[in-house]
């Protein structure tokens, strides 16, 4: 075992892959992640609070890994900040994607399913659902109300033209208490800066940005299915590849309604290593 | 007659190399043929070989890690595009193939890279240059 760790630094350094994430913060597309390989990412929701609220900086961590070339399953770990309040730790998902058709279609269909064992502190507004996040109660009220959640998403995903252009359907229900189900939405759409590739090795070309704009928000519950009295944001988005295994995502979002925060701010920093599966099942004695 | 052995000595050798490190167990996949009218298309940035450049780039990011770097080592299972029976293959099916992948045999889509650069990715393939294949 010792062995292992002594090794794992060579052999992540050694891994390093070259694959662009997508800009999109909340919105799924469907491309999955390369099977075999591990995206590793480190991103954070804070916002400009309204009158009476208080900021907060909410970070998480993904791990996600490629089954197969149509089976990508992620794990998330997050926690929050409130100025003047405290940090705590919010909890964990575990979510599956499974694309059903082999081939491009002009709508690609992705099923969603993820297991939430958060408390109500959760603040990195990964999807909105319902009336959205509570910001307002103080967070030691807020953590010991704990919720086991189960989440559903439709995500219908097109290339056309090198535009990606995605819409997810979120159905959640929470199995804790009786909140009935809960609805939200997001759609966006995002395209590369430049369609052909230099020849040259730079990192400030135009073809190693994507840019585009996301839209999501809640639609209330089978208790109060509305628009109203729900968070919705616009926020546009942009990702960076700022070096051969690394982007950079960044979007401001900005609230439409009363309930949502004026302004949104995301960041993300995300690191891929290739085919970690198959050489973790070599270290451990599986022939290739 | 001893620089004469050495040659040969060292041809064989390289041709040892150059057989070992192709994938001639690599077989295509009898369902996966790209429909006749995306065979048929022809790569647009056929007459513009300083793409080429660019492909290369692409092919070291996107395939390089399941297909080798083009000199024919890759995984067990990827196709070699050394060999005959994909260098054989029409540009429009090659473009078709990287567009859709092969999800049941582990290969993915490139839908997500702009038409150019899958194209850009085809004009590339060509440069390798294919060995026949051992009998």
């Amino acid at each position: 075992m010792r062995f292992f760790f002594l090794l794992l630094p060579v052999l992540l350094a050694s891994m390093v892959s070259f694959a662009q994430e997508n800009p999109y913060f909340v919105t799924y597309d469907h491309h999955m992640e390369e099977p075999g390989n591990l995206d590793l990412e480190v991103s954070a929701t804070t916002d400009v609070p309204r009158a009476g609220q208080k900021y907060y900086f909410a970070p998480w961590m993904e791990f996600e890994y490629g089954v197969t070339a149509r089976w990508t399953t992620e794990l998330y770990i997050e926690g929050q900040t409130t100025y003047g309040d405290s940090t705590v730790f919010t909890g964990w998902r575990l979510e599956n994607r499974f694309r059903p058709m082999k081939r491009e279609h002009w709508i690609n269909p992705v099923l969603y399913l993820e297991y939430e064992n958060l408390n109500e502190a959760s603040r990195i507004q990964k999807e909105i659902v319902g009336g959205g996040s509570d910001v307002t109660s103080p967070n030691s009220e807020l953590r010991n109300t704990s919720a086991h959640e189960l989440e559903t998403k439709l995500i219908l995903s097109s290339d056309f033209h090198d535009w990606n252009v995605a819409e997810n359907f979120i159905v959640e229900k929470n199995l804790s208490k009786g909140e009935g189900f809960e609805f939200g939405y997001a759609a966006g759409f995002y395209h590369q800066l430049a369609t052909l590739a230099s020849g040259e090795k730079c990192r400030l070309c135009r073809e190693n940005f994507l840019a585009g704009v996301e839209f999501y928000g809640g639609l209330g519950s089978t208790l109060n299915f509305s628009g109203r009295n729900t968070g919705n944001y616009v926020a546009p988005v942009v990702s960076w590849l700022v070096s051969d295994n690394a982007t950079l995502r960044f979007s401001p979002g900005f609230g439409l309604t009363h309930e949502s925060s004026p302004v949104l701010f995301r960041f993300g920093y995300s690191y891929e290593i290739q085919g970690i599966g198959s050489s973790l099942s070599q270290l451990f004695g599986r022939k290739r | 007659m001893r620089r004469r052995s050495t040659f040969v000595a060292c041809s064989l050798l390289v041709a040892l190399v150059t057989m070992l490190g192709q994938n001639p167990e690599y077989r295509q996949d009898p369902k996966w043929s790209a429909p006749d009218d995306a065979a048929r298309k022809v790569n647009p940035l056929a007459t513009r070989p300083g793409a080429t450049a660019g492909g290369k780039k692409l092919f070291l990011r996107n395939c390089a890690e399941c297909h080798g770097n083009g000199s024919g080592i890759e995984k067990k299972h990827s196709a070699d595009f050394l060999l005959p029976v994909v260098q054989d293959q029409s540009d429009g099916t090659i473009f078709w193939k990287i567009t859709n992948g092969n999800t049941d045999r582990g290969m993915p889509s490139f839908s997500k890279l702009p038409e150019m650069e899958r194209w850009q990715l085809v004009l590339y393939l060509r440069t390798l240059k294919p060995v026949p294949s051992p009998r």
